[in-house]
């Protein structure tokens, strides 16, 4: 009896493995061609189309801004519904929770306070020129904008007291990404009234590489406080009336 | 054909985090794991299209093919989702039970006042 409980774990690693080895077989051991048809075209077409010196961002926000807009909702639906697991958590068995830890209490020290508070700036400038030059170098809104969000989270372990800096608080945060999303569907949006459609080039004789600049920023923007929000609610914060 | 193996090896190592540690927070290491094993493997089959960075400077020819690194930046984005959604999951078993144990939590849930 005890030999067959003992057999089903390993019984049930081994059918995993071969199972996963016959899954991945086609991928190990397959030699078929890269695909060059796309690559050679963006390498040919592609700043002329998009005005952007880095591919990959005249494809995420030129060629397939559509999918890109669709990511952006679902992080704001993954924000939402984390923030809302733990905002909503309480304390269901009053104080009960394991508090080994220490809390917050502990978790302040002066090399903390102090590494963190100098870093948080300097961090936090970097992941605004990621996202700004997004289009003429590796980088882009998303990239910086949790640059952004780890300065923010620095900055959110660096004070002293509750009363940090403005941007470290959960309320400003929600304010910025809402609005920032908002912001963004206003700006895929006005093509619609100039005529040139959903997620058109709204200025007819503008470079595309203007809407791939905006977007960059105001996509930053969204996931630099999206990001930080769920961290900083993490941070134990969340107790704390917003 | 080795760093394939490699690739593979380290989504059978996110997966057996997943499926084997009792520790919520492991189990999400794990789906964190078995995420970048995916990533890396799409970077590199595309990194062997080319030489150089897909960044049009003049002078820049044959170039790695961009599609997968965009695709992988969807890919990341909904990674962090992802686990963002299972730690506050994580965080809200904890504050009710007061474990990440899942069979401490089975039993205090089964048991409990709740």
């Amino acid at each position: 009896m005890r030999r067959a409980q003992a057999a089903g774990p390993i019984l049930g690693a081994l059918s995993l493995m071969a199972l996963s080895a016959l899954v991945l077989w086609p991928v190990v051991a397959g030699d078929s061609p890269w695909p060059l048809a796309p690559g050679d075209y963006l390498e040919a077409r592609g700043q002329a189309e998009s005005g952007a010196q880095n591919l990959v961002s005249a494809i995420y926000l030129g060629y397939r801004a559509y999918d890109t807009l669709g990511e952006a909702i679902v992080l704001l639906v993954a924000v939402t519904g984390a923030i809302g697991m733990i905002a909503s958590a309480g304390d269901a068995r009053g104080g009960a929770a394991d508090t080994r830890f220490g809390g917050a209490a502990r978790r302040r020290t002066e090399l903390l306070d102090v590494v963190t508070g100098k870093l948080g700036p300097v961090v936090l400038v970097f992941g605004v020129y990621v996202m700004m030059f997004g289009h003429i170098s590796p980088g882009g809104g998303f990239q910086g904008g949790v640059v952004v969000a780890s300065g923010i989270v620095f900055l959110s372990l660096g004070r002293r007291s509750s009363h940090g800096p403005r941007i470290t608080r959960a309320g400003t945060l929600a304010a910025v990404e809402a609005l920032s999303f908002l912001v963004i569907m206003l700006a895929v949006g006005l093509g619609l009234v100039t005529g040139s459609g959903f997620m058109g080039n709204p200025l007819p004789g503008a470079s595309p590489v203007v809407s791939i600049v905006v977007l960059n920023a105001l996509i930053g923007l969204k996931v630099g406080a999206g990001i930080s929000l769920m961290c900083v609610a993490m941070l134990a914060e969340a107790n704390e009336p917003w | 054909m080795v760093a394939r193996l490699l690739v593979g090896m380290l989504f059978l190592v996110g997966l057996w985090g997943v499926v084997a540690k009792r520790n919520l927070v492991k189990k999400v290491f794990g789906l964190s794991i078995l995420n970048s094993a995916v990533v890396l493997l799409f970077v590199m089959e595309g990194s062997r299209s080319g030489t150089a960075a897909p960044i049009m400077d003049a002078g820049v020819a044959d170039i790695v093919d961009p599609v997968p690194q965009a695709l992988m930046l969807t890919a990341i984005v909904i990674g962090v989702c992802v686990t963002a959604l299972a730690l506050g999951m994580a965080f809200r078993l904890h504050r009710a039970t007061g474990s990440f144990d899942i069979d401490t939590i089975k039993e205090r849930l089964r048991h409990g006042p709740f």
